[in-house]
């Protein structure tokens, strides 16, 4: 193995976003024949590097070469031809086109006769251990096999390193055991595979090296995965950072506010995302859900909003239950909602600053059928004013409005309620430095006047920083939970990643 | 290497759509005159006769006014489901089926007076709109299944329904061997508010306010906007989306349905399968043209009419029926086309790969 020339070389690469840096002089190196597992907590700049290596974004800065020659791509076509293939989460597939169709589209002959196709693919299917018949609708084909569809169309343009972001994401652990063996095979046909994963039982079934990045930086690469424990693993990923100082001082929590109880509800894709849920939020206190992305946080916000229906369990609010409330309902007895999808769920993109701003309380702006539309401004002045919303005029669609602001707007909406516990999904994420500090006071601010907060966010520091308790969800279940005084980074690292600590 | 592509405008240009109509007339009258001239007409002659035959004197322009009314009230029904994000593309469905009610309601109450008669027809023809726009309503609402599809399929059924009815049960028996519908009761005839214009033109006024104003300023209004900016902020708010769906369908068929009893009492001597006139699918220009907001609908709809009238009147002096029909048509081409300029710009690319850009692609090689 050693003696094999390296596939990919990532030298020095430097990418920002606007406010954020995703890739701060990045290495990573990819040895022909291998597995290699690029691992790290959300927004530490993997899909960003991959998507450099992809051809999707260009590298302000750093070299990227292929089997050791210098390579630029101007765009994924560039790549594709050059041997690198993606198979994205979101998967890039025409659903009612067969499968054969979708593997050849964009890379057949001129005339095509579907059933040389056909055979073809169903060769290479053959090959690999694809398991996926080439004259079904991808419509018709569970997300596994959608899965194998995008691997075919990778292979089928020759790709020599396949790129699979989060490839088990989607796939139950049968399926996830049968990619493992696709991937295997792979290799041993002298293919090397990039598998990027937060699960550190399958970074150590399936792959034979690791890099492990944060905050943009390589802080481990190509490590040895036989060598490494779990421990090891999620140390390297979550860091020793020291925590910040923002935390207020502890104060004696008050009386109990929200209670869940073995609350248990189904994801979109009607799988189970919450089992057995029960946590309970006290006036005073924030309590923190850590955890990887889509390990139940968004579910369980939306359950305990009444967006989503539960299957079973209790969420009571001042022991009252509400397991049936509708969202509007829950608002009235004093529960507000911060959700993940401030854009699409939180405020309505294509009306105004004023009519946002009355999202929860038009009812109460009224003369007759109609809008007061004085009282609806005033009450969206206030707003505005008191939580320094930076928006030109009212009636100015908020659309507009920077990240940041229309943050302040949505918080602000859901404080000037006056509601006893709110839950705030990823309150923070996507904002700058200053908004991110804005919005964590607002919140502190909340907890010291008494409100029960549960926060949702998959950033650890801003966790530590500022939570009273911190519960840490895996598969959708609590996997751990620990107080402000005994939080250990490591600890819920481990936790995080769905290992016993 | 660079290529034109049209950018959104953060704000569209102020006073747009007149400036639009301005500019797009312009564009197509040139072509037009073209067009005029390689066909052998003169474009100054026909243009004026267009112009007169619409705008010309007051009863020119009570002819235009008669075809605005259910050009407005079909434009209104599109306008309100697109509010909430919907498609009432079966406005010609309801129209024709609220004219079948209309003269199913004339046969009943032959004996009846005028007004009565009158009354039953129209308010008739509203609850047949609305009960044909009742199924898709009901599909989208409760299992999600497209209104597109199910509004655009009525319409058919909408014609051959009354095709079916011509033919059979309500054939006139005096038609003389004629396949056609009985004459419809002299006291059914909608009285003329002025010269040509019949009353039907102040029920679209007061339609078109009442329901303008719910749509911008009622609590149900501002719920529909919600609703129709994104769903799940609508049930965030606590707003039922089934509720909206149901209700908006129905009010939009109710709107085109009365439309149809309109067109039936205000327009025509008996129930044809041309009553609508292709006026549910010109409803959809017109609202599309008034940018979907209820306020604009009826200046869209009088010029829209004054277009329609216009190109008819021309081909008494000799201009061919393809060339008027062509003539209509590049005319709303150009108002249409100006209108995406409201909305987009014109921006010179740079090549691929030099933007973010590139990001949004898809893989194509």
């Amino acid at each position: 193995m050693d003696a094999a020339p390296l596939a990919v070389e990532l030298k020095g690469i430097w990418k920002r976003f606007p406010g954020v840096v995703a890739n701060a002089g990045t290495e990573l190196t990819v040895k022909r024949g291998s597995i290699h597992a690029v691992l790290g907590e959300n927004g530490a700049g993997k899909s960003t590097l991959m998507n450099v290596l992809a051809g999707v974004y260009r590298p302000e800065e750093g070299e990227v070469r292929l089997f050791g020659e210098r390579v630029v791509f101007a765009n994924p076509a560039d790549a594709l031809a050059a041997g690198v293939g993606m198979v994205h989460q979101e998967f890039r597939l025409v659903p009612t086109f067969t499968v054969a169709e979708n593997v050849v589209l964009g890379a057949a002959e001129r005339v095509l006769n579907m059933g040389a196709v056909e055979r073809r693919v169903a060769e290479l299917a053959e090959q690999f251990s694809l398991d996926v018949d080439p004259q079904r609708h991808i419509w018709q084909l569970s997300m596994g096999e959608r899965q194998r569809v995008e691997i075919l169309k990778a292979l089928w343009r020759d790709a020599e390193i396949l790129i699979l972001d989060e490839p088990t994401a989607v796939l139950t652990p049968n399926e996830a055991d049968e990619l493992g063996l696709v991937i295997r095979r792979m290799a041993n046909d002298g293919r090397s595979v990039i598998f990027i994963s937060h699960k550190l039982h399958e970074v150590k079934q399936y792959c034979d090296e690791a890099t492990v990045l944060r905050g943009g930086k390589t802080v481990a690469a190509s490590m040895a995965v036989v060598d490494l424990t779990p421990q090891q693993l999620a140390e390297l990923m979550v860091g020793e950072a020291t925590d910040a100082a923002l935390r207020p001082e502890p104060r004696q929590a008050g009386d109990q506010l929200l209670t869940v109880q073995d609350l248990c509800a189904l994801n979109n894709r009607n799988l189970e995302a919450l089992s057995n849920i029960s946590l309970s939020v006290h006036g005073g206190e924030i309590v923190g859900i850590a955890g990887v992305a889509g390990n139940g946080q968004r579910e369980l916000s939306d359950v305990i909003a009444g967006l989503r229906e539960s299957t079973s369990g209790t969420v009571k609010l001042f022991g009252e239950d509400i397991t049936t409330a509708t969202p509007r309902q829950r608002f009235r007895a004093g529960l507000s909602y911060i959700p993940e999808d401030r854009v699409g769920v939180g405020l309505a993109p294509q009306l105004s600053v004023t009519d946002n701003a009355i999202l929860r309380s038009y009812r109460e702006h009224t003369r007759g059928p109609l809008i007061a539309v004085d009282r609806a401004k005033a009450f969206c002045a206030d707003v505005v004013d008191s939580f320094k919303v930076r928006t030109g005029s009212l009636d100015q669609r908020i659309a507009g409005l920077s990240g940041g602001n229309l943050q302040r707007l949505l918080v602000g909406r859901e404080l000037t309620a006056k509601p006893s516990v709110i839950v705030a999904s990823q309150p923070t994420r996507g904002l700058d430095v200053q908004g991110v500090k804005a919005i964590q006071e607002l919140l502190i601010d909340a907890r010291n006047e008494g409100l029960g907060v549960l926060m949702v966010s998959e950033d650890l520091d801003e966790l530590l920083a500022i939570s009273d308790r911190i519960i840490v969800m895996h598969g959708g279940r609590i996997a751990a939970e620990y107080g402000g005084a005994d939080a250990n980074r490591s600890a819920i690292g481990l936790a995080m990643a769905g290992e016993t600590p | 290497m660079i290529r034109p592509v049209l950018v959104r405008r953060e704000v569209p240009v102020r006073g747009g759509q007149p400036l639009a109509f301005a500019v797009g007339l312009l564009v197509a009258l040139l072509l037009g005159a073209v067009l005029l001239l390689v066909a052998g007409d003169s474009p100054m002659e026909v243009y004026r006769r267009m112009l007169s035959a619409s705008f010309g004197d007051l009863e020119a322009f009570s002819v235009t006014l008669n075809r605005a009314i259910p050009l407005a009230l079909a434009g209104l029904a599109v306008a309100i489901a697109a509010t909430m994000g919907l498609w009432n593309i079966g406005a010609e469905g309801q129209i024709l089926f609220g004219a079948t009610t209309a003269a199913g309601i004339a046969q009943i109450g032959e004996g009846w007076s005028g007004p009565v008669l009158i009354l039953a027809m129209i308010v008739g023809g509203s609850i047949g709109g609305a009960l044909w726009a009742l199924g898709p309503a009901a599909a989208k609402a409760y299992i999600g299944v497209n209104e597109i599809i199910t509004t655009l399929m009525l319409n058919e059924i909408a014609i051959r329904l009354i095709r079916y009815l011509i033919n059979g049960p309500w054939k006139d028996p005096e038609g003389y061997g004629f396949v056609q519908a009985p004459a419809l009761p002299e006291q059914s005839f909608l009285p003329n508010l002025f010269q040509r214009t019949h009353v039907g033109l102040l029920i679209a006024i007061a339609v078109l306010a009442v329901i303008g104003l719910m749509v911008s300023r009622s609590s149900w209004g501002y719920e529909l906007r919600v609703a129709g900016s994104s769903g799940a902020t609508a049930t965030y708010a606590g707003i039922s989306l089934k509720r909206k769906i149901l209700t908006v369908l129905v009010l939009s068929g109710t709107v085109a349905g009365l439309a149809g009893g309109i067109e039936l009492t205000g327009n025509a001597t008996r129930l044809t399968e041309t009553v609508s006139n292709g006026y549910g699918f010109a409803g959809i220009i017109v609202a599309a043209l008034a940018l979907m907001r209820p306020s604009g609908v009826a200046a869209v709809a009088v010029l829209f009419g004054a277009v329609q009238v216009g190109g008819q009147s021309i081909k008494a002096i000799g201009v061919s029926d393809a060339v008027s029909t062509v003539l209509q048509a590049l005319i709303l081409f150009g108002v249409i086309a100006a209108g995406v300029l409201i909305v987009y710009r014109i921006e010179m690319a740079e090549p691929a790969g030099h933007k973010a850009r590139s990001t949004s692609r898809v893989r194509s090689a």
